[in-house]
């Protein structure tokens, strides 16, 4: 069980405290430049944290060689004279372990990560989504216990995001390992987390299951964190509320108390299965999701109402 | 502007065995927006190049209105282009970044700041003429390089290459509308490439779809969502893309391993069925699958909604579902779906 003891990753940063669950997909969810790449370098130990402590099983963390925790990157890096084998084999050549082995070894984990028939092809000749899996491999081959992909899919195109969203869960939760997950959109939380653990300003803001933290947002930020896209702010003066775009309705709903809203359509944009509706209400830029392709006048007044259920309130400050 | 019209073209780069760009037709009319939409590989670098003039097709005809350009290089083409990261002399400050298309041109100085005044304001960066470029926010550069793109009013066509690429995601809209309004504005005819869906269905008029070189559908958005001509068409638009099933028609049904889904009065024969992840349900009885995963992204009137993933055959399948859904053997029902031979539609 890997464990984050009140690390504080800079002077002056909230201490961190979380307990990562073992076997499953922790996806860390936070904007650029909230302290997600710099989590992931403490825990593989490439940084040292400002304070506190890591632990595997409530013991410290060995320092980065003995770790048995692989990082990740976007950038997904791998050695570009080396073929596949000699790739996903590299951390095994690093130990001296002799080549029969390692090659065994190698074909082992390229034939769960589906790269046997690549073995012998070199890094520029594989699509994105194959050069991320050689990747995984090497740490698998590491032997590590422990995965931390930091954005691993931010470079790649939406179709083969989609693909690989899927894919990669499977895979990670069937090898056992204790995945660390970094990402800007909550779509990759929804579809790959068990856990989700929101991050702002170096801090924690929430964790809990994916749904959950939905449902139950503890505050706005944690609200706008967990919506693609992000929440729309009404505010009365005591209480800011915070509604997602897919609770606003273009028709009026027929059960319990509603609020009816003037939207002033600024801009109309569909991906073919949903429809964003980009406008004003007052002064607040509001986005509104529908599913299917919808259209709407831009620059003209649109009527859209809100449950009240679905609006979530916060204090204001 | 021009209407820009392709026809028979292709492509083979030197050295290579295939055509990169095959018997390619392609019709862009004067003041539109068109946009091509593909994967990477599907051939749309290479066809920003034919119509920028640094590629000259091996075979075929390009004309922009009734000028033949297949033979014309770049220089000679009046062809802009706006890149993924904006490129601007970085020593330069805005006006001068805008006047220096016009300059070259041997435009007049006064008449050039004039027209470089008119094109800001139409962007609404008039009020940044001044500024050095590094001193400008990326939104506010790709603003300035599409400024550089239409200040020359002879230009016949603006190329767009993924020009939202280097903006901030929740600021990608706003240039997206900029350049809508200007480009109605102007009556500029447009051709913008992209990898993005949403881009290509929210910017364009119209939309190619391009595939191994080839184009395999134009139409309106609402056209190449709801009716694809061709599989991959139906699996590369849309989130998730549309599921397909091996099937046949017999006795007035699609069926499946013998399981009617739907009724047709299509020839009978073998067959692939389409259909979208809100054209299915589960249900009782229908198609047999094995629920994979459920991974529900909103709640709904206080039910998680969302797709579920699901299996046939070896076959992933993705249908839209609400509630609590476990993995385990389920069914599939169809309210609508698709008929596709050889990866065209045929019903």
């Amino acid at each position: 069980m890997l464990a984050l003891d009140a690390i504080t990753l800079r002077a002056g940063d909230p201490p961190l405290n979380h307990v990562f669950t073992d076997a499953a997909i922790t996806v860390v969810l936070g904007a650029n430049r909230s302290g997600k790449t710099l989590l992931c370098r403490v825990i593989a130990g490439l940084t040292s944290p400002h304070s506190g402590e890591l632990l595997l099983d409530d013991a410290p963390l060995a320092s980065y060689l003995e770790r048995p925790v692989a990082l990740v990157t976007q950038s997904f890096v791998n050695y570009p004279a080396w073929t596949v084998a000699d790739n996903i084999a590299s951390p095994l050549t690093a130990r001296g372990v002799a080549r029969s082995v390692r090659d065994t070894k190698a074909r082992d984990i390229a034939r769960k990560l589906g790269l046997e028939a690549l073995l012998h092809r070199y890094p520029h000749e594989l699509s994105g989504g194959q050069q991320q899996r050689v990747a995984i491999g090497r740490a698998l081959a590491k032997g590590a216990r422990v995965l931390v992909l930091d954005e691993p899919l931010v470079n790649l195109d939406y179709k083969l995001r989609e693909a690989l969203r899927e894919e990669l869960r499977g895979l990670l939760v069937a090898e056992g390992l204790t995945v660390i997950y970094t990402t800007t959109d909550p779509v990759d939380a929804f579809a790959m987390a068990h856990d989700v653990v929101l991050m702002e300003d170096h801090g924690f803001v929430q964790s809990g299951a994916p749904l959950d933290v939905y449902r139950q947002p503890k505050s706005f930020t944690a609200a706008a964190l967990m919506s693609e896209p992000t929440v729309n702010a009404l505010s009365d003066g005591k209480t800011v509320g915070a509604i997602r775009p897919e609770h606003v309705r273009l028709t009026r709903p027929g059960d319990g108390a509603v609020k009816e809203l003037q939207l002033l359509v600024e801009e109309v944009e569909t991906n073919g299965t949903h429809t964003f509706i980009h406008g004003l209400v007052g002064r607040d830029g509001w986005i509104v999701k529908v599913e299917g392709m919808v259209r709407a006048e831009i620059d003209r007044p649109l009527q859209v109402w809100v449950r009240e259920a679905d609006i979530l309130r916060f204090e204001s400050h | 502007m021009a209407a820009i019209e392709l026809s028979g073209v292709s492509f083979r780069y030197p050295g290579s065995t295939g055509e990169a760009i095959e018997n390619l037709s392609l019709n862009v009319d004067d003041k539109a927006t068109h946009a091509l939409l593909g994967a990477s590989g599907a051939g749309k670098t290479t066809m920003l190049n034919l119509l920028s003039g640094l590629l000259l097709p091996t075979s075929g005809r390009i004309l922009f209105g009734d000028r033949d350009v297949s033979a014309v290089p770049a220089a000679k083409r009046n062809v802009a282009q706006v890149f993924q990261f904006p490129v601007l002399y970085p020593r330069m400050n805005v006006l001068e970044n805008l006047v220096f298309p016009l300059c070259n041109n041997g435009w007049k100085k006064l008449d050039a700041a004039a027209r470089a005044l008119e094109i800001a304001k139409e962007l609404g960066i008039e009020i940044v003429l001044e500024a050095n470029v590094s001193a400008l926010t990326l939104f506010e550069r790709q603003l300035v390089a599409i400024g550089r793109a239409l200040v020359r009013p002879d230009v016949a066509l603006v190329l767009l290459d993924e020009p939202l690429t280097s903006v901030q995601p929740e600021l990608k809209w706003r240039l997206r509308r900029t350049l809508r309004k200007v480009q109605a504005d102007l009556g500029v005819t447009m051709i913008y490439v992209t990898h993005d869906q949403t881009e290509a269905l929210t910017f364009a008029s119209a939309v190619s779809v391009m595939h191994g070189g080839h184009i395999l559908q134009t139409g309106s958005p609402m056209e190449v969502h709801d009716h694809p001509e061709h599989e991959y068409v139906g699996f590369f638009i849309g989130s998730p893309g549309m599921n397909f099933v091996k099937a046949e028609v017999k006795r007035g049904a699609v069926r499946v391993n013998g399981t009617a889904l739907a009724s047709t009065d299509h020839a009978e024969g073998e067959c692939t069925v389409g259909f979208r992840a809100d054209w299915a349900m589960l249900a009782p009885d229908g198609l047999p699958v094995e629920i994979t995963g459920f991974r529900p992204d909103a709640v709904q009137n206080g039910m998680p909604v969302g797709i579920a993933s699901l299996k046939h055959d070896g076959n992933r399948l993705h249908v839209r579902a609400e509630g609590l859904i476990a993995p385990g053997p389920s069914h599939v029902q169809l309210k609508h779906h698709m008929l596709f031979r050889e990866g065209r539609r045929v019903a």
